[in-house]
């Protein structure tokens, strides 16, 4: 999951530095270029962090509108996928927060999965409950495990991307695996 | 006690394995991997985010300044589909149209851009056939989203009364169980959309 674009296999194409330049200078088109560059890199973190696909899709459209709105605001403009993560992040955070003062949303992810014919019965179930046990942790404690666990980055790495420490990370994590393991046994 | 031992931590990291457990923390090493093994990596995309993202930009973009025009201004409704809440044996569907946005303010040029949703997850394609595109199956297949099972298509469509019907697999047609349907006077059921 590499954060900087650079050659695809279709041929050489623009830097995001580049493009963000080209729409800051008023080519407010080319936005879309970004959009369809990165609208699916943070698709899953996003359905893991919500719990859902639907409120993931709204997170992703409304962090994209606001990563165009704050653009300027942009210091990297060849990182503007890394700036575009933390806006969505920000966002996640702020609707499970809201969603835990209203009503919790559905482990739709997990529910769906469940659905879909090729995963067997047992291990649908078995998801559906982890998924259900991640919601309960904290926003902080989810988003190490689905970076680690779901999206497979190191320790490492998501410290350089979450501009933390690895031990800090390692600690909300080992709290995240107890957490998760009450949660499962509860739910047995 | 359910907090699970240093050393199984070291191994949901990934930092050892079951093997270099001690004897009695095998069970638990265990345990801790079946917990990792249920974790879902099944990719998610949004196919029709960029259509979305720039059509929310676009209409920002037009939005007038006086009270008329923000009176008639295209307003998004936006329903969000949760296809497991339904009835799983009516086997294949609720869909659903959003009304997504109003671009044209001269009456006689109105157009409406609809999004049509079919919870569909035995589907292999979907298509949408209506007035709209002389019933030709092929002209508007659906496309899936980010939810499994959950196909969509956005069209623009002039306002006026509008018929249609999705077609799953080519063969099979379904009315949309969400909105009023009349008889095709061939034995089927059309739904009807009115903008």
């Amino acid at each position: 999951m590499p954060d900087h674009s650079g050659v695809s296999g279709g041929g050489p194409r623009a830097t995001d530095g580049h493009v963000v330049r080209a729409i800051l200078a008023g080519d407010t088109e080319r936005y879309a270029e970004l959009v369809t560059r990165y609208r699916d890199r943070y698709a899953r973190y996003a359905a893991r962090m919500l719990g859902s696909a639907d409120a993931a899709e709204d997170a992703v459209q409304d962090a994209f509108v606001r990563a165009y709105d704050q653009l300027a605001q942009c210091r990297d403009p060849d990182n503007f996928v890394g700036w575009f993560f933390l806006i969505l992040r920000n966002r996640c955070f702020a609707e499970r927060r809201r969603s835990k003062d209203t009503a919790p949303l559905e482990a739709a992810g997990a529910v769906a999965a469940a659905e879909r014919a090729e995963v067997p019965v047992e291990m649908a179930e078995r998801r559906r409950a982890l998924q259900h046990a991640l919601l309960e942790l904290t926003p902080e404690q989810r988003e190490v495990f689905v970076l680690k666990h779901v999206e497979g980055l190191s320790y490492g790495e998501i410290a350089e991307r979450l501009n933390t420490s690895v031990p800090s990370l390692k600690m909300r994590m080992h709290r995240a695996y107890d957490r998760l393991r009450e949660q499962l046994r509860d739910r047995a | 006690m359910t907090d699970f031992h240093p050393q199984v931590k070291q191994l949901l990291d990934g930092e050892v394995t079951l093997a270099d457990l001690p004897p009695e923390l095998r069970a638990e090493g265990e345990e801790a991997l079946r917990l990792l093994a249920a974790v879902d990596r099944e990719p998610v995309t949004f196919p029709a985010l960029d259509t979305r993202v720039i059509e929310e930009l676009r209409r920002r973009r037009s939005k007038a300044p006086s009270l008329w025009r923000r009176l008639v201004a295209p307003r998004e409704v936006r329903l969000r589909v949760r296809p497991w809440t339904l009835v799983p044996a009516l086997a294949m569907a609720a869909a659903l149209v959003v009304l997504l946005s109003r671009p044209e303010s001269t009456p006689a040029a109105a157009t409406v851009t609809v999004r049509f949703v079919l919870f569909a997850p035995e589907a292999q394609e979907v298509a949408l056939a209506g007035t709209f595109n002389q019933w030709d199956q092929a002209a508007t297949p659906l496309v899936r989203t980010g939810a499994p099972g959950v196909w969509s298509a956005t069209l623009t469509l002039p306002v006026g009364q509008h018929q249609y019907a999705f077609v799953v697999d080519g063969a099979r047609w379904v009315a949309d169980p969400g909105a009023p349907a009349v008889d095709d006077g061939f034995g089927r059921r059309n739904s009807v959309l009115s903008l």
